[in-house]
């Protein structure tokens, strides 16, 4: 399927246009992916600084990510689910945009940089379990995940300094009827709205 | 407040950051959100700890002394980025019942972690032996963590406040 078409399908699905009529989903969807975000960031951090040799250092590495991690990943769960109701509100703008589009490579970056940790320190978290710091690889990939996540934390506030009040754009039509031009009323031609689009509730996002 | 708030967007440093807004307040909310998570992470594990779920090969004093400073350090930096936030937007900010809400929790949760950190200072084993096995106790220490979940929520609404309808002085200013 052509993904603008696919886009455009998530952006005019029923629970789409449920959200985006809403004066309340918006609001409490965004406030949910901020307090998921701060979750998974902060919990995180706690494993990372750990790794460092910043703070815990006389902690067992294995029990701090054992005790932390499954809250990590609950959090991701919820950041992800309200992020992708939010992103079918506005599908075509959102993936249009640039610091989404950053926000989605960063967290790619940030699992691939996960995958490094786990074929690599992760491999014998046994032996260094309870020394002042992971070894070398371990301690750049923790470093990489702080910076990583506070990029996506940037990334993701500027989204909806870029969004707000941005609507989808509809593609020119593929033919020109140049009777309009010579008739001088511009806007007899201008596209109506498309089925499935549905009236907007305010949204400020910023 | 409403007069306080077009008085203070009028000063030098709020006109700075409404010239400069396209980059700075992104900036500053992103710093914000940042301060959010290392305290919402801190607060987490003290909580965790209370509730005797993670964290059990410490004593509440170790761990008090490992994410104390870290929360009290996020708490600086909320205020600190709260504070230009509310200058960049005097009256996007203070003209919202969701920002009175907030500040009142915010209050509210420093008293009660204040509170928690001299008393665990000066009665570490009193809490280790007895109030840790309180029911009453380890509610409070959800509730704080819940009281966590509504300042992030409410600080997310002063971008919504029209959601609170003709309670929001937002709706009539």
């Amino acid at each position: 399927m052509d993904f603008s078409v696919l886009l455009k399908s998530l952006e005019n699905s029923s629970l789409a246009s449920s959200l985006r009529s809403s004066l309340y989903f918006f609001p409490f969807l965004e406030a949910i992916h901020v307090m998921a975000l701060g979750m998974v960031f902060g919990t995180i951090l706690v494993v990372d600084l750990r790794a460092l040799g910043f703070a815990s250092k006389n902690r067992s590495f294995i029990r701090i990510s054992s005790e932390l991690l499954p809250i990590t990943w609950g959090a991701f769960a919820v950041s992800a689910l309200t992020g992708s109701l939010m992103f079918i509100t506005n599908a075509r703008v959102y993936a249009h945009n640039t610091s989404f589009q950053i926000k989605m490579l960063l967290l790619l970056l940030a699992g691939l940089n996960m995958a490094v940790f786990h074929l690599t320190a992760g491999r014998t978290t046994a032996k260094w379990d309870r020394a002042p710091s992971a070894p070398g690889i371990g301690r750049v990939t923790a470093a990489v995940s702080v910076g990583v996540w506070i990029a996506v934390i940037f990334a993701g506030r500027v989204i909806g300094f870029t969004t707000t009040g941005a609507q989808a754009k509809e593609a020119p039509p593929p033919t020109i009827n140049f009777d309009d031009f010579l008739s001088g009323t511009p806007g007899d031609s201008a596209p109506a709205p498309s089925a499935g689009q549905t009236k907007r509730a305010p949204v400020d996002q910023r | 407040m409403n007069s306080f708030a077009v008085w203070l967007s009028t000063t030098f440093p709020s006109v700075f950051l409404q010239t400069h807004e396209a980059w700075a307040i992104p900036i500053v909310q992103s710093l914000h959100i940042t301060g959010i998570g290392i305290a919402v992470g801190s607060a987490l594990m003290i909580t965790l700890r209370v509730l005797g779920w993670a964290g059990t090969d410490q004593t509440l004093q170790e761990n008090r002394m490992r994410f104390g400073p870290w929360l009290t350090g996020a708490l600086c930096l909320l205020l600190a980025s709260g504070l230009l936030l509310i200058l960049a937007e005097p009256v996007r900010e203070l003209i919202t019942i969701s920002f009175w809400l907030k500040m009142f929790c915010v209050a509210a949760m420093v008293l009660i972690f204040n509170a928690y950190q001299a008393s665990v200072r000066k009665h570490g084993s009193h809490w280790e032996q007895t109030l840790l096995k309180r029911r009453s106790v380890r509610l409070a220490a959800v509730l704080t963590f819940i009281l966590w979940g509504c300042i992030i929520i409410l600080g997310r609404l002063i971008a919504y406040d029209h959601i609170w309808g003709h309670l929001s002085p937002a709706t009539k200013a």
